[in-house]
């Protein structure tokens, strides 16, 4: 060959090579559209194309060498495919000579704002799908990862991955996935540049999952803390390896609570419940870390969460609920202040058992310790019902949680819940509706709950108190008519609490209704009756009781006359 | 059955026929049921109860006290006398009952006609409340009139039967206790008695739900004793009678499961046995 002709032929063949360079990408991809991973190369690991809002500098593509050996990126490209029509590549980036995987690790290029910073920094500027992104080795070998639904297949390998809603990424899962199929090799995901997509050992507290029970323990009880464990590594841990730590803030440090080894040992993907007991301490306010301690764990942000909760009572007691008002008075809650600071109403919020969460109002001042306010549905029509209360202590409530009237299959009507703005709980009543007249509001006498001695209630005044009584049972009139049917009911049990029922009979001993059914009711209590619906005549008002607990009873009886004209 | 005794009972059946639709809506009070065996009538406060006369001729007194239950505010005192010439039979009784703010005055009359083979009577009892001790100080209205009926029949050797209305009409205020319908038989074995009580439940149309008692009685002289049971709610009592010449003494007590006992005690002159 002579000089001129090798000259040419090397000018061709560099044409050729400059041809062949250009159109590789592009015969190659349809020769390699269905290859998934070039073998023994870098994988793509994750692809973060459209952040919530601006995407600038925040798109990143993650590289995962799965093998034991550094990878050198030395003339790799990373290509981006607009899946509209065929052959539509473009370079974003191409490796350096000093561009490495580590054995085992991660390469991400990415923009400017991804945190942490890529081991490549460029702009990528990827669309929405249905697009694509590729490596091309300087080999011609590839990888294709399409998104959305694609028409040309060199887009994608096997079926296209998700189109992935803003804010995720698409992330190899697990990290080693390749079963022929981006579909099947990819999902949504929270975006983990840097990171595992699927750690191997990930022991993970599902936010929100704490539940302490009884949300207000006494002090110096156990209360109950339970929650759930998720395994989202790749591989299971062994029981006893996985430690649960309490720690609880007081003043500017942290104290340790409790450190449990748990016996669970999930395997990878599952969640399983736990619950422990530990120490309720000392009555006050408290904010509880939970924190998961798992050797090797690759993912330690997602082993925390917290609650808080209060050991003994809060600050408001409530006091008094008008749960069925029939004066259109509207519903309404007393609490008392049992501190011994003044309380901003403002600070509290009130519910019932359901979501909604209602804010104090239109009052004005704090609550001084020991002191009543009101927290209303309609404080005006509160001040009608009851004249003379004062305005500044009566809080719109806003918006109102309706409280049921009625109880469901538990027994329980609805709850009453007081808790501070930050969600601590201040109490929680739980009421039951039934015996209790309607109208008539429940009140707190001591420990317990009981139908108010005042039909109508008494909001920003403490309950009646009883008139002194010497007989056990007593009924007041005891002649009745001409229209006058109501008769008071009384009782003075040598019991705190006991169960009680009245009974009506006549001269001739025949029992004729019931008057209260046998329930639950305070030792020193009345009950009003109305008697209109008896004929005339004489009658025996029958009381039996007996304790809540023990062998004793007692049985008294009381005369009733019913005047009328026979009927 | 003889004839004659088929027509006593054919006459029972037709007094209690007559009787029957009105007595369930009639009322009585007990003020008058002295300590006594439910059957046989004994004196004229039978008479004034049940409108049932008594047998035996002649004058009879009787006065008794009644403790309802056990409550002390609710006792009745009761007088009641009695005269019966050939087969004529007048009664005249008066009773108070509970404390003032419960109770009530009564006066009763009653008047029918008895011999060995049967005996009726009518009844008349007008109560008025009162609001303090012995005084008929009642507001306007609250003085009411019953009227009722009684009739017995002796329906073969030994074997009597009877039905009493104590309430046929009321006027003015209702009474402390409704009443109803009752009808019983005895059997009478010499000195010793047994019988058997049907009452109508007051308020349940047409009687169809019934209260029995059941009592057995041996009276003899100078004792008697009897025992009854009865049901809704099931409860029993027993009494027991000292005679001696033309007085006796009794007493009698019954017992209920919820309210307690009843105590009855009395003495009275004359009458039967």
């Amino acid at each position: 060959m002579t000089g001129g002709a090798v000259l040419l032929v090397a000018a061709w063949s560099a044409v050729h090579t400059v041809l062949a360079v250009d159109r590789a990408p592009h015969e190659t991809a349809a020769a390699v559209a269905t290859a998934c991973a070039a073998p023994g190369r870098p994988l793509i690991g994750e692809l973060f194309y459209d952040a919530i809002g601006d995407d600038t500098g925040l798109e990143f593509v993650e590289l995962y060498n799965p093998t034991e050996t550094p990878a050198a990126l030395a003339g790799m490209r990373l290509e981006a495919g607009d899946g509209s029509g065929p052959g539509r590549w473009t370079s974003r980036w191409t490796g350096g000579a000093t561009d490495t995987v580590p054995a085992r690790g991660r390469f991400v290029i990415g923009g400017a704002r991804v945190v942490p910073a890529p081991q490549a920094i460029v702009t990528l500027d990827l669309q929405n799908g249905p697009d694509a992104v590729r490596l091309v080795w300087p080999d011609g070998r590839s990888e294709v990862l399409g998104f959305g639904a694609h028409e040309f297949p060199e887009y994608v390998c096997g079926d296209p991955a998700p189109d992935v809603p803003s804010g995720s990424s698409l992330a190899r899962m697990p990290d080693r996935s390749d079963l022929g199929s981006n579909a099947l090799d990819f999902q949504a995901a929270s975006p983990s540049p840097g990171r595992a997509n699927r750690p191997d050992r990930d022991a993970a507290l599902p936010s929100g999952s704490l539940v302490i029970a009884p949300e207000q323990p006494a002090p110096g009880t156990r209360p109950r803390l339970s929650g759930a464990i998720a395994n989202r590594g790749a591989s299971a841990w062994s029981a006893g390896e996985l430690v649960l730590i309490g720690r609880e803030r007081e003043a500017e440090t942290w104290r340790e609570r409790f450190a449990i080894a748990l016996d669970l040992a999930p395997s990878p993907g599952d969640t399983l419940p736990f619950a422990i007991d530990f120490d309720a301490g000392s009555v006050g306010k408290r904010l509880l870390e939970v924190r998961l301690a798992l050797p090797g764990d690759q993912a330690p942000e997602n082993d925390v969460d917290s609650l808080r909760y209060r050991v003994g009572r809060g600050p408001l007691m409530v006091t008094e609920i008008q749960f069925h008002p029939v004066a259109g008075e509207g519903e309404w809650v007393e609490v008392r202040n049992q501190s011994s600071t003044p309380l901003d109403p403002t600070a509290f919020r009130l519910a019932d058992r359901g979501t909604g969460v209602g804010v104090p109002s239109d009052g004005a001042g704090e609550i001084e310790p020991d002191s009543l306010v009101v927290f209303a549905e309609d404080p005006a029509a509160l001040r009608l019902r009851f004249s003379g209360l004062d305005a500044r202590r009566i809080w719109l409530v806003r918006p109102w949680a309706t409280l049921n009237n009625s109880n469901d299959t538990t027994g329980v009507a609805d709850a009453v819940v007081v808790r501070e703005s930050d969600g601590t709980l201040s109490e929680r009543v739980a009421y039951s509706a039934a015996g209790v007249p309607a109208g008539v509001p429940l009140e707190r006498r001591g420990e317990d709950w009981w139908p108010a001695t005042a039909p109508e209630g008494t909001p920003l005044s403490p309950p009646r108190t009883f008139a002194a009584q010497a007989a056990r049972f007593d009924v007041s009139p005891r002649r009745i008519g001409a229209g006058r049917f109501a008769v008071r009911l009384s009782w003075a049990l040598p019991w705190e609490r006991a169960r009680v029922a009245v009974e009506l009979y006549d001269l001739a001993g025949r029992r004729l209704q019931s008057i209260m059914a046998d329930g639950l009711a305070p030792g020193r209590s009345e009950r009003n009756w109305s008697a209109d619906a008896t004929p005339p005549g004489l009658y025996l008002l029958v009381l039996r009781a007996r304790p809540e607990h023990g062998p004793e009873a007692m049985t008294a009886t009381q005369p009733l006359r019913v005047e009328g004209a026979a009927r | 059955m003889t004839s004659a005794r088929s027509a006593m009972v054919l006459r029972l059946a037709c007094v209690m026929a007559a009787l029957g639709p009105i007595a369930w809506r009639a009322a009585h009070a007990q003020e008058f049921a002295g300590p006594q065996p439910a059957w046989p009538p004994l004196s004229s406060a039978s008479l004034l109860e049940h409108g049932l006369p008594h047998a035996a001729g002649g004058l009879d007194a009787s006065a008794f006290t009644t403790r309802w239950y056990g409550l002390p505010e609710l006792v009745t005192r009761t007088v009641a006398l009695g005269a019966g010439w050939r087969a004529l039979r007048l009664g005249l009784g008066v009773s108070q009952t509970g404390e003032p703010d419960l109770g009530w005055t009564a006066l009763a009359l009653g008047a029918g006609a008895a011999g060995r083979s049967g005996g009726a009577g009518v009844r008349v009892v007008a109560r008025r409340d009162r609001v303090s001790d012995f005084r008929f100080d009642a507001p306007p209205g609250a003085a009411g009139v019953e009227v009722g009926a009684g009739v017995w029949l002796e329906a073969g050797e030994g074997v009597r039967l009877w039905a009493s209305a104590p309430q046929l009409e009321t006027v003015g205020a209702a009474p402390p206790l409704r009443r109803s319908l009752a009808v019983g038989g005895a059997l009478e074995l010499g000195e010793l008695r047994a019988w058997l009580i049907r009452r109508a439940v007051p308020g349940v149309e047409r009687g169809l739900r019934g209260e029995h008692v059941a009592g057995a009685a041996i009276m003899g002289a100078p004792l008697g004793a009897w025992l009854e049971v009865e049901d809704q709610p099931l409860r029993g009592g027993f009494g027991v009678v000292a005679r001696l010449a033309a007085w006796s003494v009794s007493g009698s007590v019954s017992s209920h499961p919820v309210l307690g006992e009843t105590f009855r005690a009395g003495i009275a002159a004359g009458g039967g046995r």
